[in-house]
């Protein structure tokens, strides 16, 4: 019914996949247009900015005290949106079915 | 909207093409209601994602021929838990003959319910998306898309966990990040000998396993591995309150730590990754419900509705989400036939939903609901229950008393008085 087995810590480095090669394995078609906006002007008053280390599509980024975002490789699951401190973010579904298009 | 689509009035009109939204078009134009489904994606399923595992009973009571029909994967078979540490990890294992819950693909799940709908005649309008509930008064009259409109006499909104309607028609508040955890789950491609070679699985019996500890960084939350025919789904599922107090970590960061760390590097070892994805999953229980889930013309179902339970060791949704839409179908087919479709009427639904498994599971598992988002849970257990393990399993001369080992892994994580009052917390009902 139960057992014990000893676990070792080390990850593998190389067996690791980067966030990049991830988002290449779904099927994508990109909207022209964003389905969502951010007002970068608050992000630069933001102390905590956790939609960097929470997004898990690796939306956001910064450069220098700049806020980046891009939409082309949104997973649409809504985080940003709820964690955002500053409400910057105006976040809708894409139109017309577009974006990541799930399979399994 | 497109041609396809009739410009006359529906008798309903649901909003999000679901597992919630499907079954209860699929109740609806089965009892002779002219209903059309609205879906965001360009087809029904495109847009969900799902740990891996589903609980049949619900879809068996709306679709008879269920276990032949369906898209299912794998039959879980194997149950498995592990408590990971630093240093170890201790699990338990369940195994039966039972098939009660079954592993699947949702998006192949959601396009077989959709085409089930479609065969008993709703109408299915892929490739928009709602942007407003339209309102006469207080009452729901259809809705409105890129400036087209449709118009039914009652709205079912089964638009998921990102409830935008319901929010802009401030029938919830905005969502906050203590109601919601955050699910991200790659599958991997390895086949299905290997699959059952490494996962001691027999023909298409199907593993569930959870894990509790370092996988989630020792966060709220955890991680989890579903077997399917030829594939792997595994994910990490974290609490975004507590979350957000993680210092430097990634989200995916934690999640590649733990597929390439021991015992996932070698389980998965030559797989290839064939999806990554993320979705929210409503976690606050019954404090994530609407005040009500009806009004005027309208009700609210599945995920919308905060319909999802997660005990730690297994976690239902879609099972919920099935069942709230069979129930509003029932409702709303009644209302229909004594021509009353106001709040008093619809009111009827949350009345049943409150009476069956869903709402009431969802109250005796309160207290376990509310422990899954504390933060000291996730840092102390995991490290104590290993290290006791580690205590009674490996000694030189002297091995210790059951509770001597208990007793010494809780030194300097959590005293006497304190794992009590979790075990009272736990024990407590609703």
């Amino acid at each position: 019914m139960s057992q014990t087995g000893q676990v070792q810590t080390q990850p593998k480095a190389s067996s690791r996949t980067s966030i990049e090669d991830a988002l290449n394995a779904d099927v994508w078609d990109v909207d022209e247009s964003p389905h969502i906006e951010v007002d970068t002007d608050k992000c630069a008053t933001c102390e905590t900015r956790p939609c960097l280390s929470f997004c898990p599509a690796h939306a956001f980024a910064l450069l220098g005290e700049r806020m980046l975002y891009s939409y082309e490789g949104c997973l649409e699951c809504g985080t940003c949106r709820v964690l955002c401190p500053k409400e910057a973010i105006t976040w809708k579904y894409p139109l017309s079915g577009r974006g990541v298009q799930y399979r399994f | 909207m497109t041609g396809a689509v009739p410009s006359q009035k529906f008798d309903v009109v649901v909003v999000g093409g679901g597992p919630a939204g499907l079954s209860c078009s699929y109740t609806l134009a089965k009892k002779g209601l002219r209903v059309a489904v609205v879906e965001r994606g360009r087809t029904p399923g495109t847009k969900n994602l799902f740990g891996g595992r589903v609980y049949s009973s619900p879809l068996e009571k709306v679709y008879g021929n269920f276990r032949k029909e369906a898209p299912i994967e794998r039959w879980v078979k194997h149950e498995k838990i592990s408590v990971v540490a630093d240093d170890g990890a201790l699990s338990l294992d369940y195994d039966s003959n039972g098939s009660t819950s079954f592993t699947a693909y949702l998006p192949k799940l959601v396009a077989w319910m959709a085409s089930k709908a479609e065969a008993e005649g709703a109408v299915i309008v892929s490739d928009v998306r709602v942007d407003d509930v339209t309102m006469d008064g207080h009452r729901a009259v259809g809705i409105s898309a890129g400036g087209d409109r449709l118009n039914a006499d009652v709205v079912v909104l089964a638009e998921g966990v990102n409830r935008l309607l319901c929010e802009r028609m401030k029938v919830v508040p905005p969502l906050s990040a203590n109601q919601v955890a955050l699910g991200v789950r790659q599958v991997v491609r390895l086949g299905s000998d290997k699959i059952n070679e490494r996962f001691g699985l027999a023909g298409d019996e199907g593993l569930a396993w959870f894990f509790l500890g370092r996988p989630s960084d020792y966060l709220p939350g955890g991680a989890f591995l579903y077997t399917n025919s030829s594939t792997v789904s595994v994910g990490l599922v974290l609490y975004l309150k507590q979350g957000i107090q993680m210092p430097d970590n990634e989200v995916y960061d934690i999640l590649e730590k733990f597929r390439s760390s021991p015992p996932l590097d070698q389980l998965l070892a030559g797989g290839s990754l064939v999806e990554y994805g993320s979705h929210l999953i409503p976690e606050a229980g019954l404090k994530m419900m609407p005040d009500r889930l009806y009004g005027d013309g309208y009700v609210i179902v599945g995920d919308a509705a905060g319909l999802v339970l997660n005990l730690g060791y297994t976690v239902r949704g879609v099972d919920f989400a099935v069942h709230s839409g069979f129930l509003a179908a029932e409702v709303i087919s009644d209302a229909y036939s004594s021509k009353n479709l106001g709040a008093a009427s619809l009111a009827t639904y949350e009345q049943k939903l409150n009476q069956s498994f869903v709402v009431k599971e969802m109250r005796r598992h309160s207290a376990i609901q509310k422990m899954m988002q504390k933060r000291h849970i996730f840092e102390a257990y995991p490290r104590i229950l290993v290290d006791a393990a580690r205590r009674l399993y490996e000694f030189d001369e002297v091995s210790p008393k059951l509770l001597e080992a208990g007793r010494l892994s809780m030194k300097g994580r959590r005293s006497t008085i304190g794992v009590l009052s979790d075990l009272l917390a736990l024990s407590r009902g609703p």
